[in-house]
């Protein structure tokens, strides 16, 4: 009884509450067959750090980012899409965006992930640049492909270096001139694999 | 002992039945009471979605598509101009309050999405617009500073989408010029929270537009006929007249032909709980015969007797009127969702609006119409002849 007045409370309260804005992919049919060409179906899931754990995995994956999240833009209670990209049942991959502030607009950085947590695809869904057409480029999504958290652990957002000789220190900007967009698609591919990390791979490691 | 204590202890001899029959009156006065809130909240958040556009009626050229959804829908095509000249003439009608001239453009953006998509912008007047939208309010930041400024107001999910705050910058498709955002509007639940807002000189310019305009806001003076005046409208070469009227009332006739159906289904289920309580009751009054006789020939008075039965059924009906009542308080959340499930069109804010005379008519309603239905086994009670009561074998 009690976990039904709960689960009423929650609901009647949801009623009233307006999420902040998410990051779905425009066409998810298309995009996951263009991605993962052999995928036989995809499983949508819908993530939040209110949900998976809330205050405490927020404090955390900001220090883990290195950088303080943005009060009004990215609160705990974003909703995140999640696709899981599936072979005969087999999860083969993952697709998830996160929504990142550029110099003139929202970049939608989404990454599509191998099952082992690397980088197989970077794509700007959204992006509001003087420079977009470089930086939707295949060559400079192609710099990321192969890395993981682990190579971005060494990129400090704040202070946007890396650490000379690693892999992200290795990724070039492909408009020199437009420093602001470049260094926010390396903060939101940061803060997607971050996401990653804690709704996917930590917890797949922690149900081991 | 009181008779209404006597007809409660009654009751709770047979716990289970009386709880039945409360739960059926419950579940109909529920049904009742939510449409009739339904009916009053509906018509309420109409009203005020429509107040909200701030304009009675709003003048397009022909054929062209008023409202920013559709626009996007046609992929930004089908927008046809008018002669800004046209502000002038309207304005100066005797019959007019206030106009507020617009200019929507729709523009590709090649980097958004895979393919592309449209962005949609307005260009409204700084002055005269924001005096018909008087409910808009800014989270933060102002409207623009110059009518040719280079600047921007974003509503509330368009900052958030663009992640844009105030002093930031913005660029329109394939243009390197800078904008910058100068206010941020509090979410409105209406399609402005998802426009971009621009000087209406600027897009003109921008846009190569000059002196044209794709929509006219008009508000007309107090006590105006608002039908009279758009046939004056119709006089206008080459102008579509759309009635924020004419849109109300299709769409609460509509409505109105549904709630008809509803509101007879609902009805029905209240008589079906009535005829429930009446049947209770009079079993009732069968299984308590002999006890009704005894009570009889130590005193009682057939009218004491009537009162008696029928004080039990008004608990009954007003029991379970109180406890729909509760329902349809507790559940109005979940009704509310699933009427804007099924509802093809539902507006923005309350749609379940119980106000307190909307309560009091049902509750009064429902116990009156129990008490009626309470009158025949009351007079059977009171009808029963002690003597043949106490010799039966019931």
């Amino acid at each position: 009884m009690r976990k039904f007045l709960y689960f009423l409370f929650v609901f009647l309260w949801s009623a009233e509450t307006i999420a902040a804005v998410g990051c779905d992919l425009n066409d998810p049919d298309r995009d996951v067959k263009r991605f993962f060409p052999d995928s036989s179906g995809y499983k949508t899931e819908y993530v939040s750090v209110a949900k998976n754990g809330g205050e405490e995995l927020y404090k955390q994956m900001e220090n883990r980012l290195g950088d303080q999240f943005n009060g009004i833009y990215e609160t705990i209670d974003v909703p995140y899409t999640l696709y899981t990209v599936l072979k005969d049942a087999a999860p083969i991959g993952y697709i998830h965006g996160v929504n990142q502030k550029g110099k003139y607009g929202g970049m939608q950085v989404f990454l599509i992930m191998d099952t082992k947590g690397k980088i197989k695809h970077l794509y700007f869904q959204k992006l509001t640049s003087k420079n977009a057409k470089e930086l939707r480029a295949p060559e400079f999504g192609a710099q990321f492909a192969g890395l993981s958290l682990t190579d971005f652990d060494v990129y400090d957002v704040a202070a946007r270096t890396a650490m000379p000789g690693s892999a992200v220190a290795a990724i070039q900007n492909p408009a020199p001139e437009n420093t602001e967009d470049f260094y926010a698609a390396l903060r939101g591919t940061k803060k997607n694999l971050i996401l990653l990390d804690s709704f996917i791979f930590h917890k797949r490691e922690a149900e081991k | 002992m009181n008779l209404l204590s006597l007809a409660y202890k009654n009751l709770q001899r047979r716990k289970l039945r009386s709880a039945f029959t409360i739960a059926g009156i419950a579940l109909s006065a529920w049904v009742l009471v939510t449409l009739l809130g339904f009916n009053k909240g509906y018509e309420k958040s109409l009203n005020r979605d429509i107040d909200n556009m701030g304009f009675q009626i709003v003048l397009t050229a022909k054929g062209c598509p008023y409202e920013a959804a559709t626009l996007m829908l046609k992929g930004g095509t089908g927008l046809r101009y008018m002669p800004e000249k046209l502000v002038e003439e309207v304005a100066s009608a005797p019959e007019v309050a206030a106009t507020t001239p617009m200019l929507m453009h729709a523009e590709f953006d090649p980097y958004k999405g895979e393919n592309g998509g449209t962005v949609v912008y307005l260009g409204v007047d700084g002055e005269t617009y924001p005096q018909m939208k008087a409910y808009f309010e800014f989270a933060s930041g102002q409207w623009f500073s110059a009518p040719e400024a280079k600047e921007i107001v974003l509503g509330y999910e368009a900052a958030e989408l663009e992640q844009r705050e105030i002093g930031d910058m913005m660029l329109l498709p394939g243009s390197e010029e800078e904008f910058l955002v100068t206010g941020i509007l509090k979410r409105t639940g209406t399609q402005d929270d998802g426009m971009i807002f621009m000087p209406l000189r600027t897009v003109q310019n921008v846009f190569n537009k000059q002196n044209l305009l794709t929509m006219l806001g008009i508000r007309l003076k107090q006590g105006i006929d608002s039908s009279a005046f758009e046939e004056k409208l119709y006089q206008l070469p080459d102008v579509q007249v759309v009635s924020m009227a004419q849109v109300k009332n299709t769409i609460i006739s509509l409505v109105k032909s549904a709630r008809v159906i509803v509101l007879s289904i609902a009805a029905i289920a209240f008589l079906i709980a009535v005829f429930g309580v009446l049947n209770t009751v009079l079993m009732s009054v069968f299984e308590r015969y002999q006890e009704i006789g005894i009570l009889k020939s130590i005193g009682a008075l057939p009218k004491q007797i009537f009162a008696m039965i029928w004080i039990e059924t008004i608990l009954l009906c007003s029991g379970g009127c109180v406890a729909g009542i509760v329902f349809s308080y507790a559940f109005a959340g979940i009704s509310e969702k699933l009427i804007r499930f099924f509802l093809p069109f539902a507006p923005n804010g309350e749609l379940i609006f119980l106000s307190p005379d909307l309560i009091l008519s049902a509750f009064a309603a429902i116990t009156l119409t129990g008490m009626l239905g309470g009158i025949l086994p009351a007079l059977r009670a009171a009808h029963i002849r002690p003597l043949d009561a106490i010799r039966s074998e019931v």
